[in-house]
């Protein structure tokens, strides 16, 4: 009897171990969020939450897209110099006037997929490593944005754009955290149920295989950095709506926490693993990371030292319990 | 799981060793006030006209530094014997703009005006033109004591960051507590302005510092940083921020908290969204951050070619602009991203 209980009471710890292992980062994520709360109240107030997530939107809408090609083997870090173009260029169109909003995210959104379109194209078709190819990219965007610009972010926002965004519904939810949690939901969903995105992992995993099995690598990988452009867009345009923008460099360094999230959130460079869910906590974990030690009121060198820790730390858990089985 | 604990352990204590250190104060104040006063001898520079103008731009990736240039554009307009200026970009990248300086020697200019990147590692190119006969002139907001620069036309930190703090402290009433928002840690304006503010304190007992965050002159990250402190601090009555375009992210986050009202904002500078906010809020004001330090640059440039002896600092004084002044300076119909100036239309950015 007892030696039953205590096979049973095993496999309940294998089973909670196992369910901790494939949710790394959840896990990793959690325990940050019951250090930060027991540390600062703020952290349990509903309003302040929202205020997170809605931090976290820029970020995070672009790292969807970069988990998408880094899946596939690939990687994208041209996505802050749209960042960058696309809230410059959603501003200049707006002009001051409502009506332009439609015209101008719809323009922005069209410039970030075709500059992803073009990156995708050719990798897809010149095999250039995508790491170089992004870097000439976001280096020939920058340009493209100072020449538009002529070095001051131009553009008066519209009226109404950056209130619709940042209005919280029944007080608490801003429209543009849901949004965010919106496309971040939508991700995972698609990333579980279509076609498309299991092919990512095809090819991610073994792209030779992948191509002698008759997968359309190069219209995938053409539409995965679409994706990511697409987002980019987003992102810039979510980076508007926020707190507007102060110069022509909004973006510039939004890359490498967009590659830090979706590494720490299990994606990999050599693709074929990973996935949206945990590049979105791994975006939470980052921020808490930055305004926990901001909230608790630290000296700036003392911050750098406990935010690196941090990130230090919550990479080393999220290896031990992917570990432990 | 003891390895775990083995590299937490080893982390924490890491922690602990480097919180430890400390950043040993700079009081070079007063010696640099000395080595501004100090007159240049000009007379090798003396040439005839007509004249090349090399300017040399560390960065030009931020609206400040693009009126900045426009000034000098406009001044060397109103000289008929400037025949041409040639602009170099470096980008941010210091060796770029070693390079940018040797190509201006190599085109034969008869000035060069510059603002850096990273100072010590252009002084071997300066030092160049210097032994050519060609005076450098480091234009911005700092001043250089060095064998290799001729001159420096540059707004002082210190007595902008003084002249914020004062106001501020004037507004609230002498008493109160206050953050610092600060740009990049470490630049020439996040220390003197910091020094300065904490000066003035002194004057001023009843002032607390919470706390001096560094926002680098980002309004996105001047805004997540104010909503923590929001979060942490039950009572803040003022922000000493010398940056509008910081301002106003921090000015949008208490508005967000319902808390605008409670704070007293310090002066900001001549930045259009940070004055169309003065001209909506009737706060604030402005201590100006002056983007003609490009157009005096090139005329103190000028005397050095005429042979005129100059002083080897040459600050451009900010002023403070009251609240109901600065609104009329705000450009409704122009971006935030713009700089009040007194330049012709014709000459601001298109």
């Amino acid at each position: 009897m007892s030696d039953r209980m205590g096979a049973e009471i095993d496999g309940v710890q294998t089973k909670i171990w196992r369910w901790a292992s494939s949710n790394a980062i959840w896990v990793v994520l959690a325990l940050l969020f019951a250090i930060a709360a027991l540390l600062s109240d703020a952290f349990l107030r509903p309003v302040y939450i929202f205020n997170v997530v809605r931090q976290a939107a820029p970020v995070g809408i672009a790292a969807i897209g970069v988990t998408l090609v880094m899946i596939l083997g690939g990687v994208d870090l041209s996505v802050g110099a749209v960042i960058s173009l696309t809230a410059v260029l959603t501003a200049v169109l707006m002009d001051g006037q409502v009506a332009n909003i439609p015209l101008a995210v719809t323009v922005a959104l069209a410039a970030g997929a075709c500059i992803g379109g073009i990156n995708g194209t050719l990798i897809a078709y010149n095999r250039i490593s995508p790491f170089i190819l992004t870097l000439g990219m976001a280096v020939v965007v920058t340009g493209m944005t100072q020449i538009y610009s002529g070095g001051t972010a131009r553009g008066i926002v519209s009226p109404g754009f950056r209130e619709f965004f940042n209005y919280r519904i029944g007080g608490i939810v801003p429209v543009l955290a849901l949004t965010f949690l919106g496309l971040a939901l939508l991700g995972v969903r698609l990333q579980q149920t279509t076609k498309f995105c299991r092919n990512l992992y095809l090819i991610g995993s073994n792209p030779q295989a992948a191509e002698l099995s008759g997968l359309p690598v190069k219209r995938i990988t053409i539409f995965a950095y679409a994706l990511s452009g697409l987002m980019g867009a987003m992102a810039g345009i979510a980076l508007l709506a926020r707190s507007g923008v102060s110069s022509t460099f909004a973006g510039r360094g939004l890359e490498f926490d967009v590659l830090a999230a979706v590494i720490l959130g299990g994606t990999t460079f050599q693709g074929g693993r990973g996935g949206i869910g945990g590049t979105i906590a791994a975006v939470f974990v980052l921020l808490i990371a930055f305004n926990l030690v901001n909230i608790v009121g630290l000296d700036y060198n003392a911050q750098l030292i406990v935010k690196g820790a941090i990130i230090i730390i919550a990479s080393s858990a999220y290896i031990y319990f992917k570990k432990v089985r | 799981m003891r390895k775990l604990i083995t590299f937490v352990g080893s982390t924490l204590v890491a922690i602990g060793l480097l919180s430890g250190m400390t950043v040993a104060a700079d009081d070079a104040r007063v010696m640099q006030e000395k080595q501004a006063a100090e007159m240049v001898d000009t007379t090798a520079y003396k040439k005839d006209g007509p004249y090349k103008i090399g300017v040399a731009a560390g960065y030009m990736g931020n609206s400040w530094v693009v009126f900045t240039l426009q000034h000098i554009r406009y001044e060397a307009s109103l000289h008929d014997e400037i025949t041409e200026v040639l602009v170099t970009d470096a980008a941010f990248n210091p060796t770029k703009q070693v390079a940018d300086i040797e190509d201006l020697i190599s085109k034969g200019v008869d000035l060069i005006l510059y603002w850096p990147v990273d100072d010590k590692a252009i002084e071997g190119a300066l030092q160049k033109a210097k032994e050519k006969g060609i005076p450098t002139i480091n234009t911005g907001g700092g001043f250089v004591d060095s064998p290799s620069v001729t001159a420096s036309v540059f707004i002082d930190q210190w007595n902008l960051g003084e002249m914020v703090a004062r106001r501020l402290f004037q507004d609230m009433g002498g008493k109160g507590k206050i953050f610092a928002m600060l740009p990049i840690a470490g630049t020439t304006a996040a220390v003197d302005q910091l020094a300065a503010l904490k000066e003035v304190m002194k004057e001023y007992p009843d002032i607390e510092l919470l706390t001096a965050e560094y926002g680098d002159w980002n309004r996105a990250k001047a805004k997540q940083i104010t909503e923590n402190l929001l979060q942490k601090y039950p009572e803040i009555d003022g922000v000493f921020s010398p940056a509008g375009q910081m301002s106003i992210g921090v000015a949008e986050a208490f508005d967000e908290a319902g808390r605008l009202g409670e704070v007293v904002m310090s002066p900001g500078d001549e930045y259009n969204g940070w004055l169309k906010w003065v001209r909506a809020n009737n706060q604030g004001g402005a201590v100006t951050f002056p983007t003609r330090v490009g157009q005096e640059s090139l005329r103190l440039g000028m005397r050095i070619l005429r042979g005129e002896s100059v002083r080897k600092g040459m600050k451009v004084p900010s002023e403070y602009i009251s609240p109901g002044a600065a609104g009329v300076y705000a450009e409704m119909d122009r971006p935030d991203d713009w700089w009040a100036s007194e330049l012709p239309e014709e000459w601001k950015p298109q």
